[in-house]
């Protein structure tokens, strides 16, 4: 029962959303409405559920665990932005925050998104036993890299065979990849879409498995 | 306006409508498109396959609804070959909305109405036999059908819960506690998200943090995915696998060719992929949703390829790349 009214609401609510591609009307603009205020109360709901409650609630409630006072108060400095008078104590809290995620994030940021993507653009041109392939995809890998990087070179102006050639051939390089890109992106709208049609014909409607 | 200035001002509602035809015509005619498999799937593939129950992997659910069509089938279908090889499989989300899709995806391979389902144990079911120490997958499920349970028809298998699978859930600050797994995964998860202990977990006490784990499949919608590789793979080389939305796939080649991930599904192409790979290997009894959407995904591509074409013949054939003729100008 309460399963059938669920897909009966989310039907309507899909049509709703779609309205939209005829023209923007109050129903559309309700359903968009309520899945801001839905998903930021099911957001709430669950982090006191599964967070607050049994992290911190509970375990200073049976009296065991007193340093989750700290992390608690810290929580609650947070809320001070909202009073005017005292919103300066939130800065506590997003200081404490910055400060330890700078110095977790980055070493490893560091070396998972520079030094190891330095390290995988290092490949050999030519090495014996390579097949032809290989070797041609490690040359347009190259060169495409270091056009890339020359078209974002603004020190000097584009100009000559190495920066005018160079920034030319970067720009041909980045449009391959928006291309790549755009045609990966429209698949990815047609496959949400084609998840709603899943929904409307199947879960709602029964007229597809 | 001649017929090309019309062309060009088409109004867009025409558009929509055709793409909604072709993307609803393709479920009533198959036209049985074949997907062939690629590299960067098949890597993730081989990998699950190879594990067994002494192994455990992670799937991470990284999505909110509005992908769920993309990362719910590749979730779906790594969690489903992992049962069918009993790999204990840990599942996690980056967000309290993430957290719904992670018990969707178990509702779904749970339910019966699921072609090739499993049937699921809840941890109190099985308390008995885990007290007195049956906690190997056979010497458990032979037990388990001593004591009277039967398999229902059109069941894969028994999954138990806390043996076969921990749904630990939503955790504030994933990338942290990514961090903090690799050193426990009990101290970051004391109870999972229905409230079991996982001390209490036989997977847990074989696993105790993600050094112990041999795989980690983030199914992702946003940029989180590459927590996993800069907290977990450069920490303590865990192997990563990306399942991302086609959107992003682009952006995260550059880590499967630096081999940082061993693999990388991209949208309902890379879902539907390893869909026919479990059906090839006969893991599930036939492709699953992924896989249905493939004869869509081409018709509305070739509508979209002939839109281009045309949009480009009425634009050079109409003149107007010397005029200033189209709506809102040049």
């Amino acid at each position: 029962m309460y399963e059938t009214i669920g897909i009966w609401v989310g039907a309507l609510f899909t049509l709703a959303i779609y309205s939209f591609l005829y023209k923007e009307n109050p129903i559309y603009r309700l359903a968009e409405h309520l899945v801001v205020g839905i998903s930021a109360g099911y957001g709430m709901a669950i982090t006191y559920q599964i967070t607050v409650k049994p992290r911190l609630i509970d375990p200073l409630l049976s009296g065991d665990h007193w340093i989750l006072l700290i992390p608690g108060i810290l929580g609650i400095l947070y809320i001070t932005r909202f009073i005017p008078r005292i919103s300066w104590l939130s800065r506590y809290p997003i200081g404490f925050y910055m400060g330890t995620s700078m110095g977790v994030y980055f070493p490893l940021t560091m070396k998972a998104n520079v030094l190891r993507q330095l390290e995988g653009a290092m490949v050999p041109l030519y090495q014996s036993g390579m097949a032809w392939y290989e070797v041609t995809g490690n040359i347009i890998m190259i060169l495409g890299t270091l056009a890339a990087l020359i078209y974002f070179f603004f020190s000097k102006p584009h100009k000559g065979l190495f920066f005018g050639t160079g920034s030319k051939i970067g720009i041909w390089v980045i449009m391959v990849g928006f291309g790549a890109t755009f045609g990966f992106t429209v698949m990815g709208r047609i496959s949400l879409l084609i998840g709603r049609i899943q929904y409307l014909l199947g879960d709602w409607l029964h007229v597809i498995e | 306006m001649n017929i090309w200035g019309k062309m060009l001002n088409i109004d867009r509602r025409w558009i929509f409508l055709g793409i909604g035809v072709v993307s609803i015509v393709p479920f009533f005619i198959n036209f049985g498109m074949p997907v062939r498999t690629t590299r960067e799937v098949e890597s993730i593939y081989e990998y699950v396959d190879e594990l067994g129950s002494d192994n455990a992997i992670f799937i991470s659910f990284d999505f909110a609804p509005g992908t769920q069509a993309e990362n719910m089938p590749m979730s779906v279908a790594v969690m489903r070959h992992a049962f069918y090889n009993d790999v204990p499989v840990f599942m996690t989300a980056n967000y309290p909305l993430h957290h719904g899709m992670m018990l969707a995806a178990m509702d779904y391979v749970f339910n019966p109405t699921t072609e090739g389902f499993y049937e699921d144990v809840d941890f109190e079911d099985w308390r008995e036999l885990r007290e007195a120490g049956v906690t190997a997958k056979d010497e458990l499920v032979e037990a388990w059908e001593n004591q009277g349970n039967q398999l229902p028809d059109g069941a894969t298998g028994w999954v138990f819960e806390g043996r076969d699978y921990a749904a630990l859930g939503y955790a504030p600050v994933f990338s942290l506690v990514i961090l903090g797994l690799t050193v426990s995964i009990e101290t970051q998860y004391p109870v999972d998200a229905h409230g079991n202990s996982t001390g209490e977990m036989p997977m847990l006490q074989e696993h105790k943090s993600l050094r112990e784990v041999d795989l980690a499949l983030t199914s992702s919608g946003s940029g989180a995915c590459v927590w996993w590789v800069t907290f977990a793979r450069e920490k303590i080389g865990l192997p990563i696998a990306f399942g991302l939305t086609a959107v992003m796939a682009t952006d995260y080649f550059p880590y499967l060719q630096s081999g940082q991930v061993i693999g990388q599904m991209g949208g309902l192409r890379g879902a539907a992929e390893y869909e026919v790979l479990l059906a090839e290997n006969g893991i599930t009894p036939s492709t699953d949703k992924a896989f249905v959407g493939m004869d869509v995904q081409s018709a509305a591509h070739l509508l979209i390829i002939l839109l281009i074409v045309m949009g480009n013949i009425a634009f050079f054939a109409g003149g107007f790349h010397k005029k200033t003729l189209l709506k809102g100008g040049r």
